[in-house]
């Protein structure tokens, strides 16, 4: 369906250096296929999209699409774009229209359907993205989550072969990422030829079918989910999957600043969409800190995110102990309860009790 | 609404101002000796502006029109109001409560003046103003308007044409009885008769408008005009930059003074009455606002059709394209539209040919189309570029995500802009009068120059103008609303 073949794409500095975005990238992308790009940022990723639709013309290379080669000069880009649609990052509704407008507009405008029936399509799809009762009002009234979901709406009201999506969660608030990430999924799940750059590892491995992970403005390894996550070729992806998020505090008086630690683990659980774990974790941290540990000092507390698994965990490090300073089994057993695991061990240099939510 | 009333109590206190003025000490004047420490109030550029400016202890307050003059003497900004003896006419000085202080010593001829190097004419008027003599006729005149003599018969337009060019005249005194604006918007006084009958003698229409001294002399140096009228005294300092004609007259100064606390205030119905049904005065106000209206919309049009240019010159890819907009923009921004007025009038276009409003539209359309084609520029701009993005991805052409997307948002965002600039335009236009175009505010100035009254056609073209910018933004929030 779409063939690309060794595209590159560099920028010119106003100092006249030159920045090679795209090196030689070259893939095949076939009709239903879900393809998510994931790779460190400044790679290109967003570029490669916005080549695809030429948004961003290419320096060089080929691009076909249905057999077309749409970098050929005169080719009427207009009437391949209907085809492919587009998701940005920044949403981009059209201001002065209404929700149902913004979605019909293209339509009518382009496809020309009649007003009704375009209005009827409109509505329809409103109600797959569950915003039916926002059609009259204009998008400033909407929350991101919501404007994405319109945004993807008015994509597929064009009835697409392919959309291109371009981060669509990452101007998104924590909490309303997943609104839009179930559309997308649903989406996928209905057939939809889809290409996303995307940060969400889960969600890449979970809707994908195949997972481009670029590098250096080269797509530098290509596979099943399975393939790329579970058992990367090359050192930069196996890096990249198992990216580890993680925060750390050094507790060393007796009055340290509890405050502060929990406006940064607000921060944390925000950031990668783990607000559901939150209230577990504040309260197995003060019973620990100001209970079990309360008399431990100097005292290392760690908290670690595994991206693609999802696995967090609640470190707690005493340097210069070689047993566990809680000596009572029993005395952990709240903490278990509200746990998936905890673990005691010696480490090289002092004792660790690592808890798992 | 509130901007109405905002005007309204702006014009309420100018009234109040005006009510409160006037009534000032009476002097006593008997020589020029007399003048020292005094404020005198003349035309700018007459032979009095010339002669006290060298005096330390005698203040000049120099106005365009003699009517200006008197009127501050009258309100007590000056002391003391020179012209020609004949400047104020017996029965005007009676309504203005003014007097004659004295008469001056000097004696002046009193002549046209002509282009230098114009011998073709000069000859023709010396010719023409000896044969008037001689035969009676200009004193038959000269006494009508300064003693109220049966006027002498104009001689019926002569059956010779000798070629089509009028005679074309510029005054730059409106004021009984030497020249001024009479019934129906005809020139009238001692100098139009002279001149009509020297285009008549001469076979040749006749023409005459009215300007400022300086620019009236401005204008017969660049070929605008041919003849300035306007009690010309014949000095040598004056023959250096222009010719004269043979003297059809000999005047002495006269010195002017306010009589103090007016008995009888003249109501404001007869006032109205006055200044806008007599002579019918209100054609030259409607005359004045057509001619506003017309040089600011045809700027308007012209210079939005121009901006959009200017937009997209400013929008361009080339770099030297976006240079030559902005050097464009430097020079309009950089000179004073009067200025640029008086060069397109008198150097750039003076051998055009063009009407005077042909070049005022010109000079606004270039002007507006700066500050449109920046509204333009900046309203665009502030529509996000993802808008354009998200109609070119769903398959619009350029052209069409433009004017289905962007345009509209930018719209919204650039009229507002838009209106004031409009605004702007419309209220700039009140120098046109400079280039001797009889627009609303010259309107006002021929009225004001003839009834010495001020308030009554200020008032009438303050509120002419605020009627024509709230109409400008109406029309254009019209667009606004259709979808």
């Amino acid at each position: 369906m779409i063939s690309i073949k060794h595209l590159s794409k560099t920028f010119k500095n106003p100092d006249g250096s030159v920045i090679t975005v795209l090196k030689d990238v070259n893939c095949e992308i076939r009709k239903g296929e879900v393809i998510s790009i994931i790779g460190p940022s400044g790679t290109g990723k967003s570029t490669l999209l916005r080549a695809i639709n030429m948004l961003e013309p290419p320096t060089s290379g080929e691009i076909w699409v249905d057999g077309e080669n749409i970098m050929a000069k005169g080719y009427r880009l207009d009437k391949m774009r209907k085809r492919m649609g587009m998701v940005f990052q920044s949403f981009n509704l059209f201001e002065h229209m209404t929700v149902l407008e913004n979605i019909t507009y293209a339509p009518v405008q382009l496809l020309k359907l009649s007003e009704d029936n375009a209005r009827e399509e409109a509505m329809e799809l409103l109600r797959k993205v569950g915003l039916a009762q926002k059609a009259d009002v204009y998008p400033d009234s909407l929350s991101g989550g919501q404007k994405q979901r319109v945004a993807i709406a008015r994509a597929l009201a064009m009835h697409p072969e392919v959309i291109l999506f371009d981060e669509p969660t990452s101007a998104l608030d924590p909490t309303m990422v997943g609104e839009v990430l179930s559309v997308m999924r649903q989406l996928a799940k209905d057939g939809m030829t889809m290409l996303i750059v995307t940060h969400e590892m889960r969600f890449a491995r979970d809707v994908s079918t195949r997972i481009f992970f670029m590098n250096e403005g080269i797509i530098y390894e290509d596979g099943t989910p399975e393939q790329v996550f579970g058992h990367p070729v090359h050192s930069a992806t196996k890096a990249f999957v198992n990216r580890i998020q993680k925060l750390v505090y050094e507790i060393d008086g007796k009055d340290f600043d509890y405050l502060q630690i929990r406006t940064g683990l607000n921060q944390f659980f925000l950031k990668y969409n783990l607000s559901g774990k939150a209230e577990n974790a504040y309260s197995i941290i003060k019973e620990m800190l100001f209970e079990h540990l309360g008399s431990i000092r100097p005292l290392t507390f760690r908290i670690t995110y595994t991206e693609l698994t999802g696995d967090t965990a609640l470190d707690f490090m005493m340097e210069g102990l070689s047993e566990s300073p809680v000596k009572d089994p029993t005395a952990l057993d709240g903490i278990r309860s509200k746990a998936q695991a905890i673990v005691e061990e010696p480490t090289g240099r002092g004792f660790r009790i690592k808890v798992l939510i | 609404m509130k901007r109405t009333l905002y005007f309204l109590t702006g014009l309420a206190f100018i009234a109040f101002l005006q009510s409160c003025s006037g009534g000032k000490k009476t002097l006593d004047l008997k020589s020029e000796e007399d003048l020292h420490g005094l404020t005198i109030a003349t035309s700018a550029g007459n032979y009095y502006d010339d002669k006290y400016s060298s005096y330390q202890d005698i203040t000049l307050f120099r106005v365009n029109f003699d009517a200006d003059g008197i009127q501050a003497v009258r309100h007590g900004i000056a002391d003391v109001f020179v012209s020609d003896e004949v400047a104020i006419t017996p029965e005007a000085r009676e309504k203005l409560n003014m007097r004659l202080a004295f008469r001056g010593e000097e004696n002046f001829d009193v002549a046209f003046a002509i282009r230098k190097g114009n011998d073709a004419l000069r000859e023709d008027l010396n010719s023409f103003i000896s044969t008037f003599k001689a035969d009676g006729t200009l004193d038959a005149v000269i006494s009508h308007w300064t003693s109220g003599t049966p006027e002498p018969e104009m001689p019926a337009p002569g059956t010779v044409t000798r070629h089509d060019e009028p005679v074309r005249c510029v005054t730059a005194v409106n004021l009984e009885p030497t020249c001024f604006l009479g019934e129906g918007g005809e020139w009238m006084g001692m100098d139009a008769d002279i001149l009509k009958r020297f285009a008549i003698w001469s076979g040749r229409p006749f023409q005459m408008q009215f300007l400022e001294l300086g620019s009236a002399i401005i204008a017969l140096n660049t070929g605008q005009c041919d003849i300035v009228s306007a009690c010309l005294y014949v000095t040598e300092e004056r023959k250096k930059s222009v010719d004269f004609t043979v003297p059809y007259y000999q005047c002495h100064p006269g010195y002017f003074v306010y009589n103090g606390e007016e008995s009888s205030n003249i109501g404001l119905g007869e006032r109205l009455k006055m200044n806008l049904v007599k002579e019918g005065r209100w054609r030259l106000i409607v005359s004045g606002l057509l001619e506003t209206l017309k040089i600011t919309l045809f700027a308007i049009l012209f210079g939005t059709l121009l901006g959009a240019g200017i937009c997209a010159m400013l929008r361009s890819r080339r770099k030297w394209v976006q240079k030559t907009a902005n050097l464009y923009g430097a020079f309009i921004q950089g000179i004073p539209t009067l200025v640029l007025l008086l060069i397109m009038f008198y150097v750039i276009l003076a051998n055009a040919g063009l009407d005077g409003s042909v070049v005022a539209i010109i000079t606004f359309a270039l002007c507006f189309a700066w500050s449109s084609g920046n509204i333009f520029n900046s309203s665009i701009s502030s529509v996000p570029k993802g808008q354009t993005e998200a109609g070119l991805s769903l398959g619009f052409t350029p052209l069409r995500t433009f004017t289905g997307i962007v345009f509209p948002q930018a719209l919204k965002k650039g009229l507002p802009l838009f209106a004031g600039e409009c605004v702007a335009l419309l209220k700039s236009t009140s120098i046109v009068g400079y280039i001797a175009i009889q627009d609303l505010t010259r309107a006002s100035d021929l009225i004001r120059s003839r009834t010495f009254d001020a308030l009554i056609p200020l008032l009438v073209v303050t509120v002419l103008y605020f009627v024509l910018a709230w109409l400008i933004r109406v029309v254009l929030n019209l667009f606004l609303k259709k979808k």
